[in-house]
């Protein structure tokens, strides 16, 4: 049997955007309870637990992964390296968009989510969080000024403009990989006002120099990742040689990261910790090796470089250490009130777990930005070269005709 | 009422019964919501076995410190240090990012989580009770408190009194004044018999835990000005090399 | 994490008026119109009254403040002798004692069965009338003597009692046979008076505290007097199964064997008397029977109390020492509900002669101010003759237990049993018998017996719910009461709010009833403020002075100095009086019962958020209050295989009881404790309802042959997961 019913074609949707737009209900479903009925509805975060889930994945891991845009930025504007030109836009699409979801998740996280713009008006000079939320703010202006010029590209009409604003897209540039050494750095900052809380194999005063170099690496190894997936999903080609020689920088990077880090650790005399600590040192390993190590050796091997598979599974590897590293600074390594408080009860929780809204919550948001993501490749010139020297041409076809999301 | 220069309390653990008259004067004098409190009681409750047996609590609310940790990490200033010593807090400017909960060192400031957007989250904490203080009257708790384990005075002549009774007892008590100095000193001070970790507080250098921040802090201005300017210094040599090798470099490799 | 709350929202109620929410609609704030007229409160219904707490017995001064004619907030007086500007968390709590939302706001007439809860609101003349007519129809019928009457200790009682003796009924009871019969005879026969004072001044170095829990069970002015007596340097020994917090204060805490504390005071007089320790000046001055107690206690040696008490006969020795060296700057303390165990009044004998031998008298104790002495009071007519025996056994069963103390748990068992004769009819005020007497089961089928059962009450209590008319007394903060004088002060309750809904103070309830029984002459008073006016008639004050200031001056109180009212007119080691009616006339062992093997002591004590029955329904007291569990020995429980939090069953000859554990090191491993005052019975508690299990329904009842005491901790159980 067969059922005659032909949707029209703009009501067919694939399975992954079916499946994204799922998660994105049931995370707005979440988000509107947690409007209603306050955070401690739908979350496991307390008195002890100002910050968890939301805090560690959206905030400290959506900002790092966003990092490869500042340095597409800066490669491709202020180095003037070109040839890596096919990843600038991709890179700052997936740092706007990752700015985004931030944006959003605080929404959620924020108690005074309609208040989040006193952050422009009231200034307390020594936040650090202020800081953050003011570069953040700021990176997303100059984000979507880097972006604007692939939009207007797909409006024939709008191509002056978009000429006109890539004349003057340095300044912008600038202030971009400023904000993001800034805040990339600072989310590190963050935690220096917690020496007694943060487990002293993570806390240490150059905690924003480890946030930044490590941010780097991330970056690098964003743009491999994010690169080979939209190749594939877009069936478009794989610029190999760019990403290997990306990737040639990521051995010194990390070497970079890891002699600042247990530098560090020495200088402090904090080395001991390294095997006392129980599931803080596990932890602890499991990041410097995931996350360090093992992507430094295999970055340094030639054969892993060239393969785009290889590629994309060291990329894979150093991504899952350094997050665990961002989860482990904001989350599993910060000591909370223990049972020394047994009065009164309803203060009483000092374990925390996410519960199931919780992770509901940033999994939409996520979805969200993947969607979006498909979206606008879809439907704007991201992965195409800019033409800046040849002003006088259209944008170029697409190399292969993109099948889109909605066609899967 | 003596004239008080800077207002603070001394909390003495020898002499607390942990009855709780002073939770539940702080709720009524703050019409503080049945499902929260400012004030509670910390500390290992029964240790030892039988018949050897201790007990030790400590009532814990803000701490009051001289360089506060909540003022220095809310981003939108929530948080003011009045210079006669109370700390005090802001809900109409607050966003509710729970900043300060996670830099108070003693895990003080507290968020509504039951709260939606209707009514407002806010954080909320001890005040000092500027109602009474200002009016003549001991703050709530410590007017109450039975056993007089909570005392409130001038913070100089506080620390005295508590150096009298620690030399006069010498055996009795542990010979530290916690929050003379700890986070660069507090307008709670405690003496105990027993180890202030087993009353709950934390180990705090005398340096005020957020002076490593407001460094960072500093520096960040002048650091984005150098960086800035390093960049386009950067920017413009690389565009002048381009310009003189004729083309560009990108083109060059490919 | 906070969803475990149900949010109720003081401030909320505060903002709506609980009282009014229970009406079922909204009233105005009344403004006390007395404070007013006083001028302590302004126009818009500010302003700070004085009063006095009733949150327990002890009566702390405190000073009210009022916003927009709403109590908002309680100090403790700094002025009052009782308070010291602190009030404990009981009295902190206060106000939502008077606005709680399940106050009993009009009086209620039942309209169910007994114990169902069904009642509808009546006028107050319908339910006085309906009262009255009960009564008077009990009376031609069985005699005036089937009304028991009973209440506990309370400023209008003398009104009270007036109903009572001028009805025409023997039958009185009250709170102190379960409370401190031991300790107040005992005193009696020795001293020739219930209670002297304790003075805790500079030089007080040595405490003895025998279960007198004073850090818990608190008496705001005496426990603050402790603590600074510890502060001091002074020695603290204490002696409580149980590891309490007065316990962890205390330089040494023993942790005798329930019941046997008399043999550790045995072995202390023992050793007083054979190193010649005791003052001999003073026990030859001022003391009758030396030889007496001389010839008994020598066979109390320490080594013989060493294995009954669990304690060492180095110990016992080293504190009989230590005590008579300290002395007469040294306090035995009697305790304060000493009713633990049938030789009760015998180990009180003993700490009472224990300060005597040493000379502590007019040092660390000496004579009570007489309570009302110096005051008016409206003039009346002499009571009735009674001729009915009482039915709790005073005097002919129980000969040295005055007629104001009784033997309420004999009164109960002897309406179920009918004898001497039937009861019929039950006025209860202030009091929960239901959960106040042992073996809850049997108060009820007391309570079966009767025609007809009033209480007066602000709350339903559980004897209220188990009545045929609900009074609504005004609350402590709504009301007048008869001034109570404290040293040289005589301090006033007024009311610092209007009563809410139809709420009415004791002294208009007792004389509305009293009229209605024909006994109008007893209740000589206009209103409260008359009644109170003729109290401070021969002081001269004036009552508005009174209300602003919160107190009139009295006339200084001569000291007892050396008399004593007794027989002999000294104190008496030996008493004469006990000997006449054949009890031992100096402290005799007396070996109470243990537990059988698989059985624990059953202890019961205060904590300092609840008082007895009354308060467990007060939200901020509950907010504040550690769960109710049974506390026993972490390693009995755990060779029992039984943990903390695990549901076990209670059980005793007579009840037994579902409760969860709590396994501690801080009790002896052959008892169990249980917080009293919880599992209540009635429905109209909403707060307290479904908390925790009433240790009256497993509590066996035995009396002190001697003082009536009933004794609290002579009850054995067993434990099994339940
Ligand atoms: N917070 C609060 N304070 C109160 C009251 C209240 O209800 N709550 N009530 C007031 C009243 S009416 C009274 S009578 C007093 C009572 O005050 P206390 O006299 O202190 O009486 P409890 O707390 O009933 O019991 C004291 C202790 O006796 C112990 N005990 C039990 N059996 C024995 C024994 O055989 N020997 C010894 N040595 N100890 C034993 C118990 O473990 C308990 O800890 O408190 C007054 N103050
Ligand atoms: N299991 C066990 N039994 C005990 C004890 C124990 O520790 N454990 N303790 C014993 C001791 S020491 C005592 S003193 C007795 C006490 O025994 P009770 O006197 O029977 O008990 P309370 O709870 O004090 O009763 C007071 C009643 O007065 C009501 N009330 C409060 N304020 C007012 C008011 O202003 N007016 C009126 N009319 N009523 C008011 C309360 O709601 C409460 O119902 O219990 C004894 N029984
Ligand atoms: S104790 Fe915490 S909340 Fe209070 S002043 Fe210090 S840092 Fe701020
Ligand atoms: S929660 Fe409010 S008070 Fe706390 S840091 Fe954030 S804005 Fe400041
Ligand atoms: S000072 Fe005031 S606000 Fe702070 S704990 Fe005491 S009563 Fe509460
Ligand atoms: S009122 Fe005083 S004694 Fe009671 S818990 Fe508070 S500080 Fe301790
Ligand atoms: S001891 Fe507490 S409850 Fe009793 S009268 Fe004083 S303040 Fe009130
Ligand atoms: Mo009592």
């Amino acid at each position: 049997m067969k059922l005659n019913i032909t949707l029209p074609k703009f009501l067919r949707i694939g399975t992954l955007p079916l499946i994204l737009i799922l998660f994105m209900a049931i995370a707005f479903v979440v988000a509107m309870m947690r409007y209603a009925f306050g955070i401690g509805a739908i979350s496991d975060l307390s008195y002890s637990y100002p910050w968890g889930f939301w805090i560690s994945f959206d905030l400290f891991t959506g900002v790092v992964i966003s990092s490869g845009g500042f340095l597409m930025a800066g490669t491709v504007y202020i180095l003037r390296i070109k040839e890596f030109e096919p990843l600038l836009r991709p890179s700052i699409l997936t740092a706007f968009l990752g700015y985004i979801m931030v944006a959003v998740a605080l929404l959620v996280d924020l108690g005074q989510p309609l208040r989040i713009w006193y952050m422009m008006i009231h200034w307390n000079h020594t936040s650090v969080l202020l800081e953050i939320g003011i570069c953040v703010m700021s990176y997303l202006t100059v984000l979507a000024i880097e972006f604007t010029p692939v939009v207007l590209e797909r409006f024939p009409k709008l191509h002056k403009v978009a000429h006109l604003i890539h004349k003057f897209i340095m300044p912008f540039v600038i202030l971009g990989v400023v904000l993001s050494t800034l805040h990339q750095s600072s989310l590190g900052s963050l935690l220096l006002i917690q020496p007694q809380k943060l487990h002293p194999l993570w806390w240490t005063p150059i905690l924003p120099i480890l946030f930044f170099s490590s941010a780097v690496t991330v970056g690098m190894a964003m743009i491999i990742f994010e690169s080979t997936l939209s190749s594939r999903y877009f069936q478009r080609g794989l610029e190999t040689h760019l990403l290997a020689k990306l990737a040639k920088g990521l051995p010194v990077a990390l070497g970079f990261y890891l002699v600042l880090k247990f530098g560090e650790l020495a200088v402090a005399g904090d080395l001991g910790y390294l095997f006392t600590s129980g599931v803080m040192s596990a932890l602890f390993w499991a990041e410097i090796l995931i996350g360090a190590v093992i992507p430094l050796i295999w970055f340094s091997i030639e054969k892993n470089r060239a393969n785009p598979n290889r590629l994309f599974a060291g990329a894979v590897i150093l991504l899952l250490g350094m997050i665990l590293n961002r989860f482990n600074v904001s989350w599993f390594a910060v000591k909370h009130p223990d049972p020394l408080f047994y009065m009164p009860t309803f203060m009483g929780n000092v374990k925390y777990f996410p519960t199931l809204p919780e992770v509901a919550v940033s999994i939409g948001i996520f979805s969200a930005g993947i969607m979006a993501f498909g979206l606008i490749a879809k439907y704007f010139p991201v992965f195409e070269a800019e033409h800046e020297t040849e002003e006088t041409h259209a944008p170029v076809r697409r190399l292969h005709p993109a099948p889109t999301a909605a066609d899967d | 009422m003596t004239d008080i220069k800077h207002h603070a309390y001394l909390f003495d653990a020898t002499r607390c019964i942990d009855c709780r008259a002073c939770m539940v004067a702080c709720s009524v004098e703050n019409n503080i919501e049945m499902d929260k409190t400012r004030i509670w009681v910390a500390g290992l409750g029964v240790t030892g076995e039988y018949p050897n047996l201790q007990r030790s609590t400590m009532v814990y609310h803000c701490m009051h410190c001289e360089h506060p940790d909540c003022m220095s990490a809310c981003p939108v200033g929530a948080y003011t240090k009045a210079p006669d010593g109370p700390v005090s807090y802001n809900p109409d400017v607050c966003i509710g990012c729970r900043y300060c909960m996670n830099a108070c060192p003693f895990g003080v400031p507290h968020f509504d989580y039951d709260k939606g957007i209707i009514d407002g989250a806010f954080i909320d904490k001890c005040t000092f009770c500027p109602q009474r203080i200002y009016n003549g009257q001991e703050p709530a708790c410590v007017q109450t408190c039975p056993t007089d384990a909570l005392e409130y005075g001038d913070r100089d002549e506080l620390i005295k009194r508590a150096h009298e009774r620690i030399a006069a007892h010498p055996d009795r008590y542990i010979n530290h004044v916690y929050g003379e100095h700890e986070n660069g000193g507090t307008s709670y001070l405690i003496i105990s018999h027993v180890p202030f970790k087993d009353l709950g507080l934390p180990e705090l250098p005398e340096t005020p835990i957020n002076e490593v921040s407001e460094k960072v802090m500093e520096m960040t201005i002048p650091f984005a000005l150098s960086w800035g300017a390093v960049l386009t210094a950067v920017t413009v040599g690389v565009a002048a090399y381009e310009k003189k090798n004729g083309k560009g470099k990108a083109e060059q490799t490919k | 994490m906070t969803k475990t709350i149900s949010r109720r929202d003081f401030l909320k109620l505060g903002a709506a008026g609980a009282g009014a929410l229970a009406l079922g609609s909204m009233l105005p704030p009344k403004v006390a119109e007395a404070a007013r007229a006083a001028g302590t409160i302004d126009a818009e219904g500010n302003g700070f009254v004085h009063s006095m707490c009733e949150m327990c017995v002890w009566r702390c001064g405190l000073i009210a403040k009022v916003v927009n004619g709403r109590v908002v907030k309680l100090d403790g007086n700094p002025e009052h002798e009782h308070s010291r500007g602190n009030l404990c968390p009981r009295g902190q709590s206060g106000l939502m004692n008077t606005y709680d939302p399940d106050r009993v706001l009009t009086p209620l007439i039942r309209v169910g069965k007994r114990g169902e809860g069904l009642f509808r609101p009546a006028s107050w003349d319908e339910a006085l009338d309906l009262v009255a007519r009960n009564m008077l129809a009990i009376k031609e019928k069985y005699g005036a003597e089937a009304m028991v009457f009973s209440s506990t200790h309370n400023l209008s009682q003398p009104l009270f009692e007036n109903l009572l003796y001028a009805f025409g009924s023997p039958n009185y009871g009250t709170q102190r046979s379960l409370c401190f019969n031991a300790m107040i005879v005992s005193n009696l026969m020795t001293y020739g008076m219930e209670e002297p004072a304790r003075i805790y001044d500079d030089k007080l170095k040595y405490i003895i505290l025998t279960g007198r829990n004073l850090l818990e069970a608190i008496s705001t002015s005496e426990t603050h007097d402790l603590i600074m007596a510890i502060d001091r340097g002074a020695k603290v020994v204490y002696l409580d199964p149980r590891y309490t917090k007065t316990a962890s204060k205390a330089a040494e805490w023993l942790p005798v064997k329930p019941g046997m504390d008399l043999a550790f005071h045995l072995a202390l007089l023992h050793v007083i008397i054979r190193e010649r320790l005791y003052n001999r000046w003073f026990v030859e001055q001022h003391t009758v029977g030396f030889d007496e107690l001389k010839k008994e206690v020598m066979r109390y040696t320490p080594e013989w109390a060493a294995p009954l008490t669990g304690i060492s006969a180095e110990t016992i020795t080293r504190i009989a020492r230590e005590f008579a060296k300290a002395a007469p700057h040294a306090l035995a303390h009697n305790g304060w509900r000493t009713s633990n165990f049938v030789n009760s009044f015998h180990t009180q004998r003993a700490i009472s002669i224990l300060n005597a031998l040493v000379g502590n008298w007019n040092v660390t104790m000496t004579a009570a101010a007489e309570e009302g002495a110096g005051l008016g009071a409206p003039p009346q007519p002499p009571y009735p003759r009674v001729s009915a025996l009482r039915l709790d056994g005073v005097p002919w069963k129980y000969p040295v237990v005055p007629f104001k103390l009784g033997v309420f748990q004999e009164l109960r068992d002897n309406i179920v049993k009918g004898e001497p004769y039937q009861a019929h009819g039950w006025f209860i005020s202030r009091q929960n018998p239901i959960m106040s007497l042992p073996d809850r089961a049997k108060t009820l089928e007391a309570f079966g017996k009767m025609d007809f059962i009033v209480t007066v009450d602000i709350i339903m209590n559980d004897t209220a719910w188990f009545s045929d008319v609900v009074l609504p007394e005004a609350s402590y903060l709504e009301r007048y009461d008869p001034l109570l004088p404290v040293g040289d002060k005589a301090f006033i309750r007024q009311p610092v709010i209007e009563p809410q809904g139809e709420a009415k103070s004791a002294l208009w309830i007792y004389k509305q009833l009293g009229e209605r029984l024909g006994l109008g002459d007893y209740f000589q008073y206009e209103d409260e403020e008359d009644y109170l006016r003729q109290q401070l008639a021969p002081l001269g004050a004036d009552l508005e002075e009174v209300k602003k200031k919160g107190y009139a001056e009295m006339p200084e109180s001569e000291h007892a100095g050396f008399t004593w009212n007794t027989p002999s007119g000294k104190i008496e080691l030996y008493s004469d009086t006990l000997a006449k009616v054949g009890f031992p006339g100096v402290p005799t062992w007396e070996e109470p019962p243990q537990p059988k093997e698989g059985q624990f002591y059953l202890l019961t004590g205060k904590v300092a958020q609840s008082t007895q029955f009354g308060t467990q329904n007060n939200q901020l007291l509950h907010k504040y209050s550690d769960e109710p569990r049974l506390w026993m020995n972490a390693k009995t429980a755990a060779s029992l295989g039984l943990a903390t939090d695990d549901w076990v069953e209670v059980a005793s000859e007579v009840g037994q009881i579902h409760i969860k554990l709590l396994a501690t090191e801080a009790i002896r491993p052959d008892c169990v404790y249980l917080t009293p005052g919880y599992g209540h019975l009635s429905k109209g508690l909403k707060t307290a309802y479904g908390v925790g299990a009433s240790d009256s329904v497993v509590h066996v009842t035995y009396t002190d042959p001697i003082s009536g005491s009933q004794a609290l901790s002579q009850t054995f159980v067993t434990v099994r997961k339940a």
